[in-house]
């Protein structure tokens, strides 16, 4: 069930709050909410796979289990051992479900043997509970975290369900004082209902309407022109920016409707002046996951440079890995490998020379590459569209298709490239300055675009319900 | 931050609004079928613990709760509204042309060889039948000028001209007739994707040439308006009441008696018109009520022994009446529905005359005609 769609926004998130909301915490305390909280996230992971959800909590009482072991124990040497006991676990786990196939295919053309593929279908949300629960038990490893006692409560943060599928990476650092003691008050549910709409109209109105370019030009290679090509490009990149970050706006809205804080996840990456800065603004969650998880205990960069150079290339060969199985993705990483290690090696001294919108420029062009690869998982697709960006298929520079589109999606473009620059803060500081902020009229301005907003959103929604049956064309 | 009591207000109010909805919808009635979608709503699924476990219960319960969301044709309009405040030109593959013409695109065909060696093969098999093809073009290409600047769509004259010229029978052309009719009436519905009685009498004229007959004038007719309120598909694509609808015209002739006989749903009637249709929304099955595997007709007037058999996709429905004046039998058969062998029928009822009526939206897309031989 995704969050911006009609059975979640009317029916599974209104009911959940109201028993949330109305399970008095005078008596239970804050377990009364925490079990409610665990019930429906059950319930909200079993809907997509009914299945699965075994796997799931079988992965986290591992973790739950060997970190205990870990807390318990004295030695250096056994907790080392319950640790990799741990991982193994659950990479094994990940490895299996995630990654056995694209092994399968690998060994098959190889050795050309014809070994049968699984086939299975991939747990929902497996590759970020994984990590989410990995990283809690290191952290007990290293001290950071206090060890959780109850199963249950360590169940219910890592399936609490506004984060479970699709992150971000919520650690248990950010949230274990929460989980026991947290402020469930109408100030939290103002702020994350304001922003759980937000991401709700982020996605519905701007992520799938651009989304809905790409879909167009992406499926058609033959025929397309080199301009008509980047523009898909870009709106690929602006939808995937709109869908992610709308995704994490809700998670953050939602969270805080619970009580809970949890960390941005996007800092408007698309105004980065390099490829570095933009992986500081990008998926923070994720990037931090494996800094300090992977590029730290590797040593980091206080290695000589040969090894940090095999540490980044190890880092982004894993990240880009980790978005999926499949070559494209390990090529998307190890394009970012390179380009930070050319930023941060070589590229470093000319481009702070240069002026901020050749930085951009330089940014915003490389980063288009990176979506054509991240597209296509069909490597030998990626290689096309290349060729069509740069008119070596012999095809059209432009053609009137670019300009119909062009038009058709113009304020669509405006808006969504608008939107990924921090206007909002802006307008928002404005605010403060002028001392608006609590103003009738000002907060029933604000209101009544909400209101709005939120009905043309449900508009798009209901329409995307909408068949007409084919039997029309008779 | 939003921290004053304003904002906290509002924010239930919000949240108001959302539950409203819900409620509306636990209350409401729930409609069956969507006659704008010509299908039915999906029903609450009941539950088994098989269908639980491979996920398709909750599907279901999420179509259903999808399907009969409150206010769905409000916000249906809401939403086309919304796409061309924003600038679109194009809705659900229907492009938005001039004088609320609705222009359906028309993708590049992908099995025309495919479609030419059926048909050849199909009048191969036949001996003494004379075989006619009339491939009508569709509405975004007679009446191109309406369309949106740079829309894309496919060229039709060059796959009508790519069939004609591989064929071993001929293609009665009626894209000129089409275009030079088009300018006095409308030829084609503005929210439908069928042609009105003014382009199926063209097209008859056209047919009339080709088999040396004596088409009637429009002054033998009496020409009438049956409806005025028609919305038809491409309006149930794109939704947006305030469209004007379509005018429906029937070409009368007095004097004609007519036996028609829906074969398999065993049903004799003595009209081409299915007056009950007129106040659903899907007008256009007036003509010879939507779509029959077959249907025989006999007029009563004439005994001059010529029959004729149609293969055809719905165009076909609203040509038929000006047919019949020439032909003492009209024998319709839709592939899609029709099973059996057409080579067979047509030995069993002696037919001599063969067209084969498509449109150029179907006959690349729904392929029935691949199953004539």
């Amino acid at each position: 069930m995704v969050f911006s769609s009609i059975p979640f926004l009317f029916f599974f998130f209104p009911i959940f709050l109201l028993c949330y909301y109305l399970i008095p915490q005078n008596c239970w305390g804050i377990k009364g909410k925490n079990i409610i909280l665990l019930i429906f996230s059950l319930l909200f992971y079993a809907w997509g796979e009914p299945i699965y959800i075994f796997l799931m909590i079988f992965t986290t009482f591992s973790d739950y289990w060997w970190s205990k072991k870990i807390s318990q124990t004295k030695t250096v040497k056994k907790t080392r051992r319950y640790l990799l006991f741990s991982l193994f676990i659950d990479l094994g786990l990940l490895a299996f479900f995630k990654y056995s196939d694209f092994l399968i295919q690998l060994i098959n053309s190889t050795f050309s043997t014809s070994l049968p593929l699984l086939n299975l279908p991939l747990p929902i949300g497996i590759s970020f509970y994984t990590f989410q629960s990995m990283s809690y038990t290191i952290d007990v490893y290293r001290k950071n975290v206090p060890v959780e006692k109850n199963y249950f409560t360590y169940l219910t943060y890592v399936c609490m369900f506004p984060q479970l599928i699709a992150g971000p990476i919520v650690r248990y650092e950010t949230v274990h004082q929460e989980l026991s003691t947290r402020k469930i008050n109408l100030e939290n549910f103002t702020i994350g209902l304001f922003r759980f709409f937000q991401g709700l109209f982020k996605k519905v109105l701007l992520a799938n309407n651009i989304g809905l370019l790409w879909t167009t030009i992406s499926m058609n290679l033959e025929s397309l022109s080199s301009l008509t090509a980047w523009l898909g490009l870009i709106a690929f990149a602006l939808q995937i920016y709109f869908d992610f970050s709308a995704y994490s706006d809700m998670v953050i809205g939602m969270g805080r409707m619970l009580g809970f804080t949890f960390l941005e996840n996007f800092n408007y990456p698309y105004i980065s002046k390099s490829i570095t800065e933009f992986w500081r603004r990008w998926h923070i969650s994720l990037s931090s996951w494996f800094k300090d998880y992977v590029y730290i205990p590797l040593g980091g960069s206080r290695v000589n440079k040969a090894r940090q150079i095999r540490n980044i290339m190890i880092v982004w060969f894993l990240t880009g890995f980790w978005h999926g199985a499949a070559w494209n993705f390990i090529l998307w990483g190890l394009y970012f490998g390179i380009l930070l290690l050319l930023e941060k090696y070589v590229l470093k001294k000319y481009i702070d020379h240069l002026p901020n919108m050749i930085k951009h420029l330089y940014t915003i062009f490389l980063l288009l590459i990176g979506w054509m690869i991240f597209a296509f998982d069909d490597i030998t697709k990626v290689f096309t569209y290349g060729k069509i960006l740069f008119c070596g298929l012999g095809n059209h520079f432009v053609d009137s298709t670019f300009f119909f589109y062009l038009k058709n999606y113009f304020f669509l473009f405006l808006m969504t490239i608008l939107f990924s620059m921090p206007i909002y803060p802006k307008v928002q500081s404005l605010i403060k300055r002028w001392q608006w902020e609590n103003h009738f009229l000002y907060s029933l301005f604000v209101f009544l675009i909400y209101v709005i907003l939120l009905l043309i959103s449900i508009s798009y929604l209901v329409s995307s319900s909408y068949n007409p049956f084919l039997y029309f064309r008779f | 931050m939003k921290n004053n009591l304003y904002f906290k207000i509002f924010a239930c109010f919000l949240a108001g609004i959302v539950l409203i909805f819900s409620l509306f919808f636990l209350i409401s009635k729930k409609e069956r079928f969507s006659e704008n979608e010509n299908r039915y709503l999906a029903n609450f699924p009941t539950f088994s613990l098989e269908s639980l476990i491979q996920g398709e219960y909750i599907e279901k319960v999420e179509d259903y709760l999808q399907d009969h969301f409150p206010f769905r044709n409000l916000f249906m309009n809401m939403k086309t509204n919304t796409d061309l405040f924003l600038g679109k030109e194009e809705v659900n593959g229907v492009y938005f042309g001039s004088e609320d013409y609705l222009l359906e695109k028309y993708n590049e065909p992908k099995n025309t060889n495919r479609i030419i060696q059926v048909l050849n093969s199909f009048y191969q098999g036949l001996e003494n039948v004379e075989v006619n093809l009339m491939l009508v073009p569709t509405s975004i290409a007679i009446n191109q000028e309406r369309l949106p600047k740079n829309a894309i769509t496919g060229n039709q004259k060059e796959t009508i001209e790519q069939i004609s010229k591989a064929l071993d029978f001929a293609n009665i052309s009626v894209w000129d007739s089409l275009q030079e009719e088009n300018k006095k009436h409308p030829v084609f519905y503005r929210l439908d994707h069928h042609w009105t009685s003014y382009g199926a009498y063209v097209a008859y004229r056209e047919y009339c040439k080709e088999k040396n007959l004596l088409p009637l004038a429009t002054t033998e007719f009496s020409i009438q308006e049956v409806t005025d309120d028609f919305r038809g598909t491409l309006y149930s694509k794109v939704i947006k009441d305030d469209l004007p609808p379509d005018k429906i015209h029937i070409f009368l002739k007095d004097g004609m008696e007519y036996e028609v006989n829906y074969v398999l749903s065993k049903r004799i009637t003595n009209t081409l018109y299915e007056e009950k249709y007129l106040t659903k929304k899907d007008k256009y099955s007036y003509f010879l009520d939507n779509n029959h595997p077959l249907i025989q007709i006999t007029n009563q007037k004439i005994q001059n022994g010529k029959e004729l058999l149609i293969i055809k996709d719905s165009y076909a429905n609203s040509i038929v009446p000006f047919l019949l004046h020439h032909y003492e039998k009209i024998h319709i058969i839709d592939p899609r529905f029709y099973k059996l062998s057409i080579q067979d029928y047509l030995k069993e009822e002696k037919v001599k005359e063969v067209l084969i009526l498509y449109h150029m939206g179907t006959i690349d897309e729904d392929l029935g005609i691949l199953s004539i031989h």
